[in-house]
């Protein structure tokens, strides 16, 4: 009997994952806890190590391809039967051979159909016995993609502007601005599995929260004047703390007075979190598919600045180079997404479930402002919470806000 | 034009009529066809009209009878050759199959053999297991001859006529189930040509292919099947030899989904060889494997309700329907 290995759940909001890489070829032995393969989920990319002892008899998922949780990929045989595949020798047909006879089974006339219409069958899941795809299964990928092209074809931006351009003047003198290239070109393209994991989760955080927003300003002139001096004197030992990685502290801290900030709504109750694990919303190239992924600080109230410093620098590298481990992005219990270092002095945020808030944080700006009486030039940062109603009401959110304000224009506390 | 609803069996009967008066050469023989006018009363009045020359009741010896018309036929005559019931045909195998089929070609185009063989066939209704056969996919399978199964009146007139004025032997299959059924026959003379299906209900889901009795069943299920949103083709083959596979085949690359419905065991029957050329010339066109609903695989039961559950039933055309079509 062969040995099924399945498309894995490597994280609680993975449904389907793609198989990057196999590191084993077929005919390879393979001992328990060799790693069989890179599997890409939602968010992360992991390894897949096997539980089992034998031969790796069939690739069934090809790299590249997306399938569902759940879904044999390959075969490994127990040791025994590998005299067989001695006799048989390993498949060596070309992978799209493979492609088309494993792991799918389609009838005649949705083949037939699919063909007629373009459909990319390996997207598809079928309704058929043991997942055939069948008529009805490319129909209804056919009747969507219709009502979508319909729906983009009456918001085409070319027919807005039809009326502006068929003025006979301005079409006579305008000459285009810039050389029209494939850019201005409509076209779609399927949505990566990190963006659909950012649509599915999003929607139902600002369709299923009663978000609300509570804004203060801060003086950061002290908490800037101290970060000046200690990145002084630890320039040395390589540690560069940010805005952010005090911004991390202060929040931290703030939970312990305000508990309410480290919870979850539970629908009928609320979930005090022990831990107080911040998290920091992490931008990815767009040259790498952009996205965004939120690292988790663990303990953000039990570690030190430095700390928090080497451990978001950490995270915010291996998330832009290769990814984060799905330890490394769960449980975070208050979320910051910070977007000051592109100039930007106010944005709200949407909250990241199952946390109750989020801190959403502009720049340091230089600003007029009177202290002691005076006008001078001081710096100011503007920092919006968007939060949950259900657990937390406006005046506790600006009980909490105050606690912050007072940690950021008085960091010494930081430090101790 | 009015409409002139009659019997099925009466339909036969003007058929059988209406060529003989034609036609001297066309004659009747059987069990009871003359002084008892038929053992199910279809050659009613015809000893009376043709007298016993042409309608001739013959002794209890199917191979007797069988062979002496078939060597009327091979000398120029047109004998309708009338079996009780077909299951008793067996016993005539050999004139049948071996004279009547191969007559043409094994005396080299000398001998032609213009014969019809008609009578009741399949299940009548609890006449035990020997008197229940479905000859069609038994004798089907021989090259040479014709088989036709009507279905309504109307049919069972015009393909009678067609069969007595074919120079070939013909196969007629009846059903006593059908005999009492009613239907429009015109006054006027029209035959039904072989190798002609009819889509006897037009439908956009599943392609339900029959002969004979069974469509009565498909039209049940058809109507079951409606109810939950499942519309049905249903084709009537009416010949099995020649075969209209294009009417079929046309009406299945139009619904994905087809079922054929024969009352033979199903090993090596009509619905096998119907199965295989959908499969051939629909392969592309299929959503489905073609299913196929059959008489069960054991004798014909002689109790009322195990016959009724051995037939191909509407529960079973609708169970097989809904799975061709993935509604199960």
């Amino acid at each position: 009997m062969p040995i099924e290995i399945t498309m894995p759940r490597l994280s609680d909001t993975m449904e389907e994952g793609t198989l990057l890489h196999w590191h084993k070829q077929v005919g390879d032995v393979v001992s328990s806890g060799d790693v069989l393969a890179d599997i890409e989920t939602d968010k992360a990319t992991m390894e897949l190590q096997s539980f089992d002892d034998g031969i790796f008899s069939e690739i069934l998922v090809q790299e590249g391809e997306k399938v569902e949780v759940g879904k044999v990929i390959a075969l490994l045989s127990e040791e025994v039967e590998s005299s067989d595949s001695q006799a048989s020798p390993p498949n060596s047909s070309s992978p799209s051979q493979q492609e088309e006879h494993t792991g799918m089974t389609i009838s005649p006339v949705a083949r037939r159909l699919a063909d007629e219409y373009g459909v990319d069958i390996r997207t598809i899941q079928g309704s058929g016995p043991s997942g055939r795809v069948i008529k009805r299964d490319i129909l209804q990928v056919v009747d969507t993609t219709k009502e979508t092209s319909a729906a983009a074809a009456t918001t085409k931006p070319a027919e807005l502007l039809q009326p502006i351009v068929s003025e006979p003047e301005v079409v006579a003198t305008s000459q285009p601005i810039v050389p029209v290239g494939d850019w201005r070109e409509n076209r779609s393209e399927p949505l990566s599995n990190m963006r659909q994991v950012i649509a599915k989760r999003l929607v139902e955080s600002k369709q299923t929260i009663p978000h609300y927003q509570v804004t203060m300003s801060f003086d950061m002139d002290p908490l800037l004047d101290m970060r000046k001096t200690l990145n002084k004197q630890l320039a040395p030992s390589g540690v560069k703390l940010s805005v952010n990685d005090f911004l991390v502290r202060c929040c931290a801290l703030a939970m312990s007075e305000h508990p309410a900030f480290n919870a979850s709504f539970g629908g009928d109750c609320i979930y005090y979190h022990g831990p107080v694990n911040v998290g920091i919303a992490i931008a990815l190239p767009e040259e790498k598919g952009g996205g965004l992924v939120v690292g988790s600080i663990r303990d953000a109230d039990q570690k030190s600045l430095r700390a928090i410093s080497q451990e978001s620098a950490r995270l915010g590298n291996k998330a832009r180079d290769k990814g984060l481990s799905v330890e490394e992005m769960s449980d975070t219990t208050f979320t910051i997404s910070n977007l000051g270092m592109f100039g930007v002095e106010h944005f709200t945020a949407i909250i990241n479930p199952p946390n109750s808030a989020i801190l959403a944080v502009g720049a340091a700006v230089e600003k007029p402002v009177v202290r002691d009486g005076e006008l001078v030039v001081g710096h100011e940062l503007s920092a919006t919470l968007s939060l949950d109603h259900r657990v937390i009401d406006g005046a506790m959110a600006a009980r909490y806000l105050k606690t912050l304000k007072d940690l950021i224009e008085n960091p010494a506390a930081l430090l101790v | 034009m009015s409409e002139r609803i009659i019997e099925f069996r009466d339909a036969l009967c003007e058929a059988m009529s209406e060529e003989m008066r034609d036609d001297q050469k066309v004659f009747l023989l059987g069990e009871e066809v003359a002084q008892y006018n038929g053992a199910y009363k279809i050659s009613k009045g015809m000893l009376d009209e043709f007298g016993p020359r042409r309608v001739i009741d013959t002794p209890i010896s199917e191979s007797g009878f069988s062979g002496m018309a078939i060597g009327a036929a091979m000398r120029g005559l047109r004998p309708i050759v009338e079996f009780m019931s077909w299951s008793f045909s067996l016993v005539a195998a050999d004139p049948i199959l071996n004279n009547a089929a191969k007559m043409l070609y094994m005396s080299g185009g000398q001998f032609g053999c213009p014969i019809v063989f008609r009578g009741n066939d399949g299940a009548g209704g609890q006449l035990g297991s020997t008197h229940s056969w479905c000859v069609e996919s038994l004798y089907a399978n021989v090259p040479g001859l014709k088989m036709a199964i009507p279905y309504d009146a109307y049919d069972a007139k015009g393909m009678l006529k067609t069969a007595i004025r074919d120079d070939n032997p013909v196969f007629f299959l009846e059903s006593e189930r059908l005999l009492s059924t009613t239907g429009h026959v015109p006054q006027e003379d029209y035959t039904v040509p072989f190798g002609q299906a009819f889509v006897r209900r037009q439908g956009t889901d599943c392609t339900l292919i029959s002969f004979g009795r069974p469509l009565h069943f498909c039209f049940e299920a058809a109507e079951e099947l409606a109810k939950e949103g499942i519309d049905c083709e249903i084709i009537d083959g009416r010949t099995i030899r020649p075969l209209d596979i294009d009417t079929m085949v046309k009406s299945v690359k139009k619904t994905n989904a087809c079922v054929v419905v024969d009352q033979s065991w199903s090993f090596a029957s009509i619905g096998s060889e119907v199965a295989s050329q959908i499969h051939r010339y629909c392969f592309d066109d299929l959503d489905n494997f073609v299913h196929r609903v059959h008489s069960d695989d054991v004798p014909t039961p002689y109790a009322s309700n195990l016959e009724q559950a051995y037939l191909p039933n509407t529960r079973k055309i609708c169970e097989a329907v809904r799975s061709a079509t993935y509604n199960t």
